[in-house]
């Protein structure tokens, strides 16, 4: 089984399970604390997937060690790029 | 360690995604446990708008990706022409 069908397997298992407290598809009747907070989820879930990466992405940042010799010759490498490809006719 | 502008862009990211995960936690998860006449209720918005915002956040994140993906193109369809 490929990694694509499982994902899409363990997704619509949740899915289901979602819709059976959502919408109360087998009558089981649950407490109405627990279907107020249940229908909110896939949106929910999404959201903290979001607060996730952002606070990932900006950890990085923040961590992230300068490379000062790296930058700059990086900088004279762009530089050397530009001026090759302007030679050359590309437009920038 | 990052220094200057890419230190506080970080540290502000942070600290913004998790004011954003503890507010819309209490909102969706804690709120629907505390009884309804409790004052922290006062705080937060009808439980429907919960869904709603997401949701007018993605449609416009996808607006602006959608809007520079064109732009892009757009400027780019004269050089096509010329090579």
């Amino acid at each position: 089984m490929t990694k694509l069908l499982e994902w899409l397997f363990a997704v619509s298992l949740v899915g289901v399970a979602w819709g059976l407290v959502t919408f109360d598809l087998l009558d089981f009747q649950f407490p109405a604390v627990y279907r107020e907070v249940a229908w909110p989820m896939p949106v929910y879930l999404l959201v903290v997937f979001g607060c996730y990466s952002l606070a990932t992405v900006g950890y990085r940042v923040a961590t992230f060690n300068d490379c000062e010799e790296a930058a700059r010759e990086l900088q004279g490498q762009i530089q050397e790029a530009k001026e090759d490809l302007k030679k050359k006719g590309l437009k920038i | 360690m990052a220094t200057g502008a890419d230190h506080a862009v970080g540290l502000g990211l942070v600290g913004f995604s998790l004011l954003l995960f503890t507010y819309y936690t209490i909102w969706v998860i804690v709120l629907p446990f505390v009884d309804s006449d409790h004052v922290v209720h006062s705080y937060f918005l009808p439980r429907e708008y919960s869904v709603i915002l997401p949701g007018i956040a993605a449609l416009i994140l996808l607006l602006c990706v959608g809007t520079f993906i064109g732009i892009v193109t757009w400027k780019n369809r004269k050089s096509k022409k010329v090579n």
